[in-house]
């Protein structure tokens, strides 16, 4: 980094350029550019099918993009030219930068949740295993799951599943966080707690890059929201002016379906 | 009606070939679940080379009797100049044998486990390697215990195979004093007996590890 400058002001934590894929003969992303500036958070919202999983899933290369660039602080993720060996390399590494939580959660059902939490800091960083419980114990404190670091997550409601994901996801320090329709699996009256969490963490500074339904989420915690559509972005505007004055009719057609 | 003579004399003799049984199946088990692992993952690999291999493997074991898997390795090889003694074709054609079953079981159970798991393993910045021993393996193993129990259950019995390549295992020692005594219907129910002693105790053990492996499971 250069000392003299702001690097804010500069590197956007995460950059994605012209990103395209297509599932065989079905393209799904048609060209998407999106900017996350450090310490924001930019809510993707839009029909399903509209290709918001598969662009938060490109970004940390769970789906190979058909092409275009993604940056993560500068360094290019999909940079393949290195070969599959020094590739498959440099994405463990990168990964280890950029947290994911997925709708289905995802724990490890043959892990206790502190172990869940546990796992990667140990056996990826090799980080020393009593310092890095410490560390799961406040994230779980952090989450207000402490009370169940020994419990086996088949034992926890879907919601303290998803806080266990979040905490096992920010045990790595990521510098990012991708959050995939997190709370569309929940029933109802368990959205809340795991939407606290995420607000907490926004306040505290972390770049999040968030697929959601959640338009009151969106809405009070998003720096930014896009409107996708049929794998193009209609509309990037700040919360206020996209759900009290959107731009396109796609943009109007789409709230005034999901707010009936 | 059965001679108690006989059975309270040769007894002893018989179990110690039950022990060499015994020591065949655990050797066979463990060169069963190596070839099993391996050629699991191979037909799972995206290496189409190594997933041939696999799938050979496989494919040609399975559709061979054991007995002409064994006879083509105890007879066969030494004409090739590779001449590997009965106790060594013993326990390689049963291991070969028990591998290639074990393989599709291992592959279903690895298969059975949710893809999210690899993809949460991944996310974290896991190799594959490390998502496959930490995360996926221990899954899968709950669903393959059972099965693969079974294939071990009938590896003890096909040992008896080994007595044609001259191993004096429990059935060819029934036999040897067969030979003495002209008494086969005593020494084939002591071997049976002998036998049901070995694929009980194993049943049983497998059920104490399949309870172990159950932890957190829904």
């Amino acid at each position: 980094m250069q000392p003299e400058k702001n690097p804010n002001d500069i590197v956007p934590m995460i950059r994605i350029e012209a990103l395209h894929k297509s599932f065989g003969d079905l393209p799904v992303l048609k060209g998407v550019d999106i900017e996350v500036p450090r310490q924001q958070v930019l809510v993707i919202i839009g029909p399903s099918g509209s290709g918001k999983s598969t662009l938060l899933r490109c970004v940390n290369h769970l789906e190979s993009p058909t092409s275009g660039k993604i940056y993560l602080d500068g360094e290019l993720v999909n940079d393949t030219a290195s070969g599959h060996k020094a590739f498959e390399k440099h994405l463990n590494r990168v990964r280890c930068k950029l947290g994911m939580v997925f709708q289905q959660f995802n724990l490890f059902p043959h892990m206790t949740v502190i172990e869940n939490v546990m796992e990667a800091p140990v056996y990826v960083l090799k980080q020393e295993k009593e310092r890095v419980r410490s560390r799961a114990e406040g994230l779980l404190e952090k989450v207000g799951l402490l009370d169940k670091a020994g419990a086996y997550p088949s034992m926890l409601s879907g919601g303290q599943q998803q806080r266990v994901a979040i905490a096992r996801a920010l045990a790595m320090e990521p510098k990012a966080m991708l959050f995939d329709e997190v709370t569309s699996a929940l029933d109802p009256e368990l959205v809340g707690d795991v939407l606290r969490v995420m607000a907490d963490l926004a306040r505290d500074g972390m770049t999040m890059l968030v697929v959601t339904h959640e338009m009151g989420f969106a809405e009070q915690v998003g720096d930014r929201v896009i409107f996708m559509a049929d794998g193009v972005i209609v509309e990037d505007a700040p919360p206020k002016e996209i759900f009290s004055n959107p731009k396109e009719a796609r943009t109007r057609q789409f709230l005034s379906d999901i707010l009936k | 009606m059965l001679d108690w003579n006989i059975i309270v004399h040769y007894f002893p003799f018989l179990a110690k070939g039950a022990l060499l049984t015994l020591e065949i199946s655990i050797l066979s088990l463990i060169l069963g679940l190596v070839f099993g692992l391996s050629a699991a993952l191979g037909k799972l690999s995206r290496n189409i080379v190594v997933r041939s291999m696999a799938v050979f493997y496989i494919w040609l074991i399975r559709s061979t009797p054991l007995l002409v898997q064994l006879f083509i390795i105890y007879f066969g090889l030494p004409q090739l100049g590779i001449d590997l003694g009965p106790y060594i074709s013993g326990v390689l054609g049963l291991g070969l044998n028990v591998g290639a079953y074990n393989a599709e079981t291992i592959r279903g159970g690895i298969q059975s486990v949710p893809s999210g798991q690899q993809e949460a393993a991944r996310s974290l910045g896991m190799s594959s390697a490390l998502a496959m021993r930490r995360i996926i393996l221990p899954q899968a193993l709950r669903i393959i215990i059972p099965p693969l129990g079974n294939n071990f259950i009938i590896l003890i019995k096909d040992t008896s195979l080994v007595s044609t390549i001259t191993l004096v295992e429990l059935t060819l020692t029934a036999q040897r004093f067969i030979g003495s005594t002209y008494k086969p219907f005593e020494m084939y129910v002591m071997a049976a007996f002998l036998y049901a002693v070995l694929t009980t105790s194993a049943s049983l053990l497998l059920g104490k590890l399949e309870a172990r492996t159950k932890k957190g499971s829904r």
